[in-house]
C-alpha cells in the first residue's frame, strides 16, 4: 500500500518522550504537524537540488502561498492566516528543518515586509500591498544593505530627494535577501541629508517601475535555494504614497521590524539545527565501526547529547521571545538572545554533525555539510553576533 | 448534501501498556481518515451542502476533530462519555449508528478503510448494517448521478462499479484521494472558533448495557509488543553459486518445493 500510516509520527527530538511538547497547544501541534508534513512531502524531495542549483521551486512556493505561509501574523482580513508569534517561529523551524533556503525566504518575507507593513502602514498601504503579499502572489523583500552599510545602518548613502508629489530615488542594495524574486520592496533611503540617524526613511518601491533593476544572484556558500541578489533604483520616480510611516522613521521602523525577524531567524536556525540531529542520530544508529554501530561509543553519544541539549535550549529561547511578544511585554531583549543563542548552537551543532558523519560528512552524499553550510549564515544577517551581543550587553547593563 | 465522516483518534504509537493513556502529544487524526475526508470535501465542492464530523473517544479526540474543522469541515461532534471507554468495535459501530441517527437527515456515511492503531475495520461495515443502509467498501472513485452514486470499488485486482441509493456508507480506500494540507487559516479557524459539540450518554440516547465495556462482546485480554527476530544473513559466491545456496535454503525451511 503506497499510503503511510507513520505520517506524523515523528515529533521534536529523537527521543519517543519529549517534553518540549508540555509547552505547546494543541493549536501549536496541529500548525507544527501541517506544516511538517507539507514540508517533507513538498519540499524535502527537492531541497538537496534547490541548494545545487541555487533555483527557486516557484511551484513550491504557489503551493505554500494557498496555504497561508506568506501571511503567518497577517489578518484573515487581509488574506492572512492571523496566526500568533509562536505558531509563527514553529512554522519557520519546520520549513527550515527541511530547506533554510526556503525558510529564509518566508521567514524574511513575513517579518521584515508584511510585519513592518502591517505595523506603520496607513489601511490604504495594507490593502494595497499585504493581500497579494500574503497569499504569495508577491514576494517581499527588505533592502538595508548597501556596499558601505551592514551594522551602522544609520551610514545609508541612497537617496530619495522629493519632487512634487515623487521621491526620486537612487539607490544600491546588496545582499537582498528574496531580491532575485521580490515584488514588494522596502528601501530604506535618505531623505534628509542633515538630519544623520533622524534622515532616513521607508519607501517600497515595486518591482517594474522604470529605473528598478535587479542585478545578478549572489553565488552564495549557503542558503543557495534563496535568490539573494543585489537591487538598484536609478532616478526612480516613486509616488509619495508609498512612504511608510512619516520621513526620519526610516531607522525605528528597521529596527522593530528586526526585533521581529531575529526570532525568525532563531527559528530557523533551531530547524537547522534539528535536522542535524536527526540526521546524526539516525547515522549513528546505521554505522557500524569496531564492531558496533557508532551510537554504542561515548565520545558520539556525548556529542548527540550536546546537539540534542543545544537545540532544546536554543528552541525554549525562541520559544519565550515569541510568547513575550504575544504577550504584549516587552521581546527585544530576549529575540537578541534567542538569535544569538541558536544561530550559534546551529554552528556548533551542525559542525558535530560533520563529524560523527566523518568523511561522509564532508561530502554532498550526505545532507548535513549542507546544513553546516547554511547554519553559518544565521550569525551574520539580521544582525551579527557581535551586534546582538552589544545589544544585549547594554540591556543588561541598562546603558 | 448532507455528509458524514466518522473519524479516528489514534495514538502514534504502540502503547507500552494495555490501558493506554491518550494524550495529545500522542494522539493523530488517523491517517487512513484522510482521504475519507477529502471525498467528502470534494463531494461538497461539487454538489454543495455540508460535512460533519463525528469521533467517539476521550476529550483528547477532539482534536482530530479539529484537524477536520481545520480542513474545511463545517461541524463536529465528539460522543464522550466515561460509559463509552473500553469499546469494542461492535459497541463503537452501536454508539455511532444513534449519533448518525440524530445527525439526519444526511446523505452519505464515509469511513476510512480502517485505523492506523487497532486496525480492524470492521466499524465502518457494522455501522453500516446497524443503521440498515447499503454499504460499499474499498471506494476509489465516485461519480454523482441522478439517483445516487457511481462508485468505483477496488479489491483483489478487481475493479467493481456499483450504483448506489442514498442514504448509504463507504468505506474510502486509502490511495484513492490523496489528502489536501490544512491552510494555516484554517488551522486558526478551527482552534479559536471552531465548535465541537460533546454529547453524552443521555444526549446520545443509547442505553448504557449497548455501549462500552457493557456492550462490547469482545475484549482485549493481552497486549504485547511483538518481537521481530528476523535475521539478516549475507551470501557470498558467484551468482550461479548464490542461486543454488539459495534455494537449498529455502528448500529447508519448507518455503518452496
Amino acid at each position: 500500500m503506497s499510503y503511510s500510516a507513520t505520517t506524523n509520527s515523528q515529533e521534536w527530538g529523537s527521543t519517543a518522550k519529549n517534553s518540549m511538547d508540555i509547552f505547546l497547544t494543541d493549536k501549536n501541534r496541529a500548525v507544527r504537524r501541517a506544516v511538517r508534513s507539507f514540508c517533507e512531502r513538498e519540499i524535502a524531495p527537492l531541497a538537496k537540488q534547490i541548494d545545487q542549483e541555487a533555483s527557486f521551486p516557484w511551484e513550491v512556493a504557489e503551493k505554500m502561498g494557498r496555504l497561508g505561509y506568506f501571511g503567518i501574523q497577517a489578518p484573515p482580513a487581509l488574506g492572512g492566516a492571523g496566526l500568533d508569534t509562536v505558531n509563527y517561529v514553529l512554522t519557520i523551524e519546520e520549513i527550515s528543518r527541511v530547506s533554510a533556503g526556503i525558510g529564509l525566504c518566508v521567514t524574511v518575507h513575513n517579518s521584515v515586509a508584511v510585519g513592518p507593513l502591517l505595523a506603520f502602514g496607513t489601511e490604504d498601504q495594507k490593502r494595497r500591498w499585504v493581500p497579494s503579499l500574503a497569499r504569495g502572489e508577491k514576494i517581499g523583500a527588505f533592502c538595508l544593505t548597501e556596499p558601505n552599510v551592514g551594522s551602522d545602518a544609520a551610514g545609508i548613502e541612497s537617496t530619495a530627494i522629493r519632487d512634487g508629489d515623487h521621491y526620486v530615488v537612487n539607490a544600491g542594495k546588496v545582499l537582498v535577501t528574496n531580491g532575485g524574486i521580490a515584488d514588494t520592496c522596502l528601501f530604506f533611503v535618505r531623505t534628509d541629508p542633515k538630519a544623520g540617524r533622524r534622515g532616513i526613511s521607508v519607501i517600497v518601491a515595486e518591482r517594474g517601475t522604470p529605473g528598478f533593476a535587479v542585478g545578478d544572484l549572489e553565488d552564495l556558500c549557503g542558503m543557495r535555494a534563496n535568490p539573494v541578489s543585489s537591487i538598484r533604483l536609478t532616478d526612480c520616480r516613486i509616488p509619495i504614497a508609498n512612504l511608510l510611516g512619516r520621513e526620519g522613521m526610516g531607522l525605528a521602523i528597521g529596527l522593530a521590524a528586526l526585533d521581529t525577524a531575529r526570532m525568525g531567524i532563531a527559528a530557523q536556525a533551531v530547524g537547522i539545527a534539528q535536522a542535524a540531529l536527526e540526521e546524526s542520530v539516525r547515522y549513528a544508529k546505521q554505522r557500524r565501526q569496531f564492531g558496533v554501530p557508532i551510537a554504542k561509543h561515548q565520545s558520539i553519544q556525548a556529542m548527540i547529547a550536546d546537539m540534542a541539549t543545544e537545540v532544546d535550549a536554543a528552541r525554549l529561547l525562541v520559544l519565550r521571545a515569541a510568547v513575550c511578544r504575544d504577550r504584549g511585554v516587552p521581546f527585544s531583549q530576549a529575540s537578541a538572545m534567542a538569535k544569538l543563542y541558536a544561530s550559534e548552537a546551529a554552528s556548533r551543532v551542525t559542525d558535530m554533525a560533520v563529524q560523527i558523519h566523518g568523511g561522509y560528512g564532508y561530502s554532498k552524499s550526505y545532507p548535513v555539510e549542507r546544513y553546516y553550510r547554511d547554519a553559518r549564515a544565521t550569525r551574520i544577517y539580521e544582525g551579527t553576533s557581535e551586534i546582538h551581543r552589544m545589544v544585549i550587553a547594554r540591556g543588561v547593563l541598562g546603558d | 448534501m448532507h455528509i458524514i465522516v466518522c473519524i479516528k483518534s489514534v495514538l502514534l504509537a504502540a502503547p507500552e501498556k494495555q490501558a493506554a493513556v491518550r494524550t495529545a502529544d500522542f494522539s493523530d487524526l488517523n491517517p487512513f481518515d484522510r482521504p475519507a475526508i477529502e471525498m467528502a470535501l470534494r463531494l461538497r465542492e461539487e454538489a454543495g451542502g455540508k460535512i460533519t464530523v463525528l469521533s467517539m473517544g476521550p476529550p483528547v479526540a477532539a482534536d482530530a476533530l479539529r484537524q477536520a474543522l481545520a480542513l474545511g469541515a463545517d461541524g463536529a461532534v465528539l460522543l464522550c462519555d466515561r460509559a463509552l471507554a473500553g469499546a469494542d468495535s461492535l459497541a463503537t459501530s452501536t454508539a455511532l449508528a444513534a449519533a448518525i441517527a440524530k445527525l439526519a437527515p444526511y446523505d452519505l456515511v464515509l469511513f476510512g478503510t480502517r485505523t492506523s492503531d487497532s486496525d480492524t475495520g470492521q466499524v465502518g461495515p457494522q455501522t453500516a448494517v446497524l443503521l440498515g443502509l447499503p454499504l460499499v467498501t474499498w471506494v476509489h472513485e465516485l461519480e454523482r448521478t441522478e439517483h445516487g452514486l457511481l462508485t468505483e470499488r477496488r479489491a483483489d485486482g478487481f475493479r467493481e462499479r456499483f450504483e448506489v441509493l442514498l442514504p448509504g456508507v463507504m468505506t474510502i480506500h486509502p490511495a484513492s484521494f490523496a489528502p489536501r494540507d490544512a491552510a494555516l487559516a484554517g488551522i486558526e479557524e478551527a482552534y479559536e472558533t471552531g465548535n465541537v459539540r460533546i454529547w453524552n450518554l443521555e444526549e446520545l440516547g443509547c442505553a448504557p448495557a449497548e455501549v462500552g465495556a457493557a456492550g462490547s462482546p469482545t475484549r482485549v485480554v493481552s497486549l504485547t509488543k511483538k518481537k521481530k527476530d528476523r535475521k539478516c544473513e549475507l551470501l557470498t559466491g558467484t551468482g550461479e553459486e548464490l542461486a543454488e545456496t539459495l534455494v537449498q535454503k529455502l528448500l529447508g525451511r519448507g518455503l518452496i518445493g
